[in-house]
């Protein structure tokens, strides 16, 4: 069965095809929720939440957008409204980066390495938090989840002049926010 | 082409978006200059970075666990529907109201309240019967008003009162 006609049983209540939608955008909805978060567990709740405002305002779909653009769209302006309330976003600041020794406590058995890239990752996507929540957004959109700028100028309902635009400042902030932290952590992060 | 406009071209490159003559202009800028082939080299960890595969799965039976969440909303949602709209209707009905009386009161054309002719002659003072000739003379103010009023009702009626 095709998307549209899931759409359209889920529409009238079918719990069975909005199951096969469900399955089928979980993982990317998790990672898009995760991507702005990076805590599992919040991600999951958010995901979770994301699906069942859209299984509510299903009726209010007129399927003139595509039902993959549409939910994500739930999920950027659901997570954004979690950040907002959280507040945590916008107050933090790179001051407040340290070290988590519980964060990943798996990687003490990983070999050395892998630690680096680990502990580079995780720099880098602290610092992500630390941006304004548009910047985190696309940054989200385009450099994690992969969607090409008419994707993500679709989602957010902004024009792809802008997606360039606004991607362009958002990795240029993170770039000028990550060279001092990386160097600073002696050259283990090639730079 | 200034360093400037340069990061911008750097960061389209990454997305493949550059045209022909961009990406010869960024190439031949970033022979020249090693800040700039400084910055590609961080773009390029970060972004890499960024873009690694490896992303975390969502935790275990994720519709068995989002499926009870619905039945659960189910149920709540025509008293929530009821409770947005509600919240909705008390200041539109209490408009509509006031709009009403406002209509009421400036648009409708009032209706005059006609006396009779004889209400009329009373008010003035006057006779408007021979009959009530006697009643008017009297000195008893009370008695008059009384009398007075039981001569306009029963001219309402059609009765009149033979007084000799």
């Amino acid at each position: 069965m095709d998307e549209k006609a899931l759409v359209q049983l889920s529409k009238k209540g079918d719990e069975e095809a909005f199951s096969v939608l469900v399955k089928k955008y979980r993982a990317k909805i998790f990672n898009l929720a995760f991507s702005l978060t990076y805590d599992r567990e919040i991600a999951d709740d958010l995901a979770q939440e994301a699906f069942i405002k859209a299984y509510f305002a299903l009726p209010k779909f007129k399927l003139k957008s595509e039902f993959g653009t549409w939910l994500y769209r739930i999920t950027v302006n659901h997570v954004k409204d979690y950040l907002r309330k959280k507040g945590r976003m916008d107050r933090m600041s790179l001051v407040d980066i340290k070290e988590n020794p519980f964060l990943y406590k798996d990687e003490i058995m990983k070999k050395e390495k892998d630690q680096v890239e680990e502990e580079k990752r995780r720099l880098i996507h602290e610092c992500v938090q630390t941006l304004p929540k548009k910047y985190q957004i696309i940054l989200s959109l385009r450099d994690i989840q992969g969607f090409s700028y008419r994707e993500i100028a679709k989602i957010l309902k902004i024009f792809p002049g802008t997606v360039d635009s606004r991607l362009h400042r958002a990795r240029k902030m993170l770039r000028k926010k990550l060279t001092p932290l990386l160097r600073k952590k002696g050259g283990n992060h090639e730079l | 082409m200034n360093c400037k406009k340069i990061e911008r071209l750097l960061s389209r490159s990454f997305d493949g978006i550059l045209k022909p003559e961009e990406k010869t202009k960024l190439e031949i800028h970033l022979e020249s200059c090693p800040l700039c082939r400084e910055k590609k080299k961080e773009y390029e960890i970060i972004l890499n970075t960024l873009r690694m595969k490896d992303q975390p799965e969502p935790k275990a039976l994720f519709w068995e666990r989002l499926q009870p969440k619905l039945k659960e909303k189910k149920k709540y949602v025509p008293w929530t529907l009821w409770k947005s709209w509600s919240v909705r209707a008390i200041p539109l009905s209490l408009l509509i109201v006031v709009l009403l009386a406002a209509i009421v009161i400036f648009f409708l054309p009032q209706q005059k309240e006609e006396l009779s002719q004889s209400e009329a002659l009373l008010l003035r003072n006057l006779n408007p019967f021979l009959e009530t000739r006697t009643l008017l003379e009297e000195e008893g103010v009370e008695d008059k008003n009384m009398m007075l009023i039981f001569t306009t009702m029963e001219e309402k009626n059609g009765l009149r009162r033979y007084y000799p």
